[in-house]
């Protein structure tokens, strides 16, 4: 079965052979607890039939344990993007939940980001990163019918790309309902830094690395 | 399941969503704008979240537009002149911009269902945002207060929620949030609605949705940290309380609307746009007209005007830009 229009995946053939670096999606399923891994996995293969430079691996959590450990994937589906080679590179960046609907933009952004090796963040985000000694783990709510919510999404995955201090996560709230319940969310895109502080809507650069600074007290 | 790139904004732009000129709003600025620019054989797209999302849209009688023999309505005056539009060629598009970046090349434009790009842009946003927020409402902000009903109506199953508006956009929003809650109050603050014919036979039909007129919001009342309820007062200064979990809100004020563009435009005292001579803001090629504007008159005739000049200038930027391609039509 396909899943993209025609004009679409040539659309995408064409923007993925830009890529330089390739790019390698890990998928975490639990076929037996989980509503959306099977259409998450139609969609990654999908994605990774379009061009030489993205891969998939579907790694079932019974058999993989240690490596969603390693990954620290404990909600499925769950993608991984690294950027593949003989030791390949994870920059923190994490799916949980199907990246259907708006977030499928955020999904092929990611992987031109990362094929690319570059984010588009701005000189002094970029300097602010490079001196960050603490970790910040960001994770970003969305539902898939939410137009904003790629943009909150991609910030907090160039921020992941940008330092090896970030790891960020987007989050389907509708999937994870505890997880939601967890963090208090009613609303989309909500943005958890560090587990206690909230930044609601999509912000711009300024405003999230401003409430990581909150967050951190620095 | 369909897989669709809707949002995708790649660097390299999607050739069929490219126009000469995109023009935010579909006012009288924007609208006559577009007349003119399509005129001129510029490849046109209006952008506008709705017929009464405006000020003349939502204006009962006009008797002094010239040459308009009236009293007509605001809205079917705005409705002529989109034709006028159509006729020369251009496209009119009902969506809400959420977000741009002017800097790119071409200029980069986010709507709700798709992205556009654009060599020139126009922007006749009109003066009707916000002033004030309800007491609450920012306390609340994600924990029950919402502006997005799309995003966040899934949190609200079998759950009682108001919308507090009155125009297109509170309309559909109030029919779209159906489909999750139990019951869904439309809070009206004027003596009755207003909005497209279809829309207005299609709330008052719903059985999902109660209607209350004449009705502000005082309060937004919030129980451990989340929406619980909402303040009512009625035109006859009686008071009552909606026990509600989510409050969507759609109100406009005064304001000139210039939230969404966040880029560095050079803006008046009370948050209206400067302009050149020749429509032009601080940004080359991006143009501005009509209620946003700094010191305008607010008439439909001035913006109108004030619309046709933006579209000129656009044409002149675009004639003079060294990056014709003529090959978009």
């Amino acid at each position: 079965m396909t899943l993209l229009k025609d004009k679409d995946r040539d659309y995408l053939i064409k923007e993925f052979e830009g890529l330089t670096n390739p790019v390698k999606l890990m998928l975490f399923t639990n076929p037996d607890e989980c509503e959306y891994c099977e259409d998450t996995q139609t969609i990654a293969e999908e994605v990774a039939s379009l061009s030489d430079k993205v891969s998939l691996e579907v790694c079932n959590i019974e058999a993989n344990q240690d490596v969603a450990a390693r990954y620290g994937i404990q909600a499925f589906p769950a993608i991984v993007m690294l950027q593949d080679g003989p030791q390949p590179k994870d920059f923190g960046i994490r799916y949980f939940g199907i990246p259907a609907g708006y977030e499928f933009s955020s999904l092929v952004h990611d992987i031109v980001m990362v094929g690319k090796g570059e984010t588009q963040l701005t000189e002094a985000t970029k300097q602010w990163l490079a001196e960050l000694k603490v970790p910040v783990h960001l994770q970003v709510f969305v539902t898939p019918t939410c137009p904003y919510c790629p943009q909150a999404v991609l910030l907090a995955h160039q921020m992941a790309m940008q330092s090896e201090m970030i790891r960020a996560d987007m989050v389907e709230a509708t999937e994870f309902p505890d997880l939601a319940m967890k963090y208090d969310v009613m609303g989309v895109p909500r943005t958890v830094i560090n587990e206690d502080t909230f930044v609601e809507g999509a912000v711009p650069e300024a405003a999230l690395l401003s409430k990581m600074k909150q967050a951190l007290a620095i | 399941m369909i897989l669709d790139l809707q949002s995708y904004t790649p660097n390299s732009a999607e050739k069929s969503n490219v126009y000469d000129v995109v023009i935010i709003g579909g006012g009288p600025a924007g609208a006559s704008a577009a007349i003119y620019a399509a005129r001129a054989d510029l490849r046109t797209l209006v952008i506008d979240k709705g017929l009464t999302a405006g000020a003349l849209g939502i204006t009962d009688k006009i008797a002094n537009y010239p040459g308009v023999v009236g009293p007509v309505s605001g809205a079917a005056l705005v409705e002529t002149m989109r034709q006028q539009a159509t006729t020369f060629g251009a496209e009119f598009l009902a969506d809400k911009v959420i977000g741009v970046d002017f800097t790119a090349d071409p200029r980069l434009i986010i709507a709700g269902t798709n992205t556009y790009f654009a060599r020139a842009v126009v922007l006749a946003t009109g003066s009707m945002g916000r002033t004030s927020t309800i007491p609450g409402e920012a306390e609340l902000l994600g924990h029950g207060v919402s502006y997005c009903a799309t995003c966040d109506g899934a949190f609200f199953r079998n759950k009682v929620v108001a919308v507090v508006g009155n125009n297109d956009e509170a309309l559909e929003e109030a029919l779209f949030l159906t489909r999750y809650a139990q019951k869904v109050v439309l809070v009206v603050p004027t003596p009755a609605l207003t909005a497209s014919e279809s829309l207005l036979q299609e709330v008052s039909t719903q059985p999902g949705i109660e209607i209350r007129l004449s009705t502000r919001v005082i309060e937004i009342i919030g129980e451990s940290g989340h929406v619980a309820g909402l303040h009512l007062r009625d035109r006859a200064g009686g008071d009552s309380f909606l026990m509600v979990s989510g409050v969507f809100v759609y109100l406009q004020g005064g304001k000139p609307i210039v939230d969404y563009l966040g880029s560095p435009f050079e803006i008046g005292a009370n948050g209206c746009l400067l302009v050149d001579a020749e429509m032009q803001t601080s940004m080359a090629g991006v143009f501005a007209a009509g209620d946003l504007l700094c010191s305008h008159v607010k008439q439909a005739v001035i913006a109108a005007a004030d619309g046709v000049k933006a579209a000129i200038a656009a044409n002149k930027y675009l004639q003079g830009s060294k990056v014709l391609q003529a090959d978009w039509n």
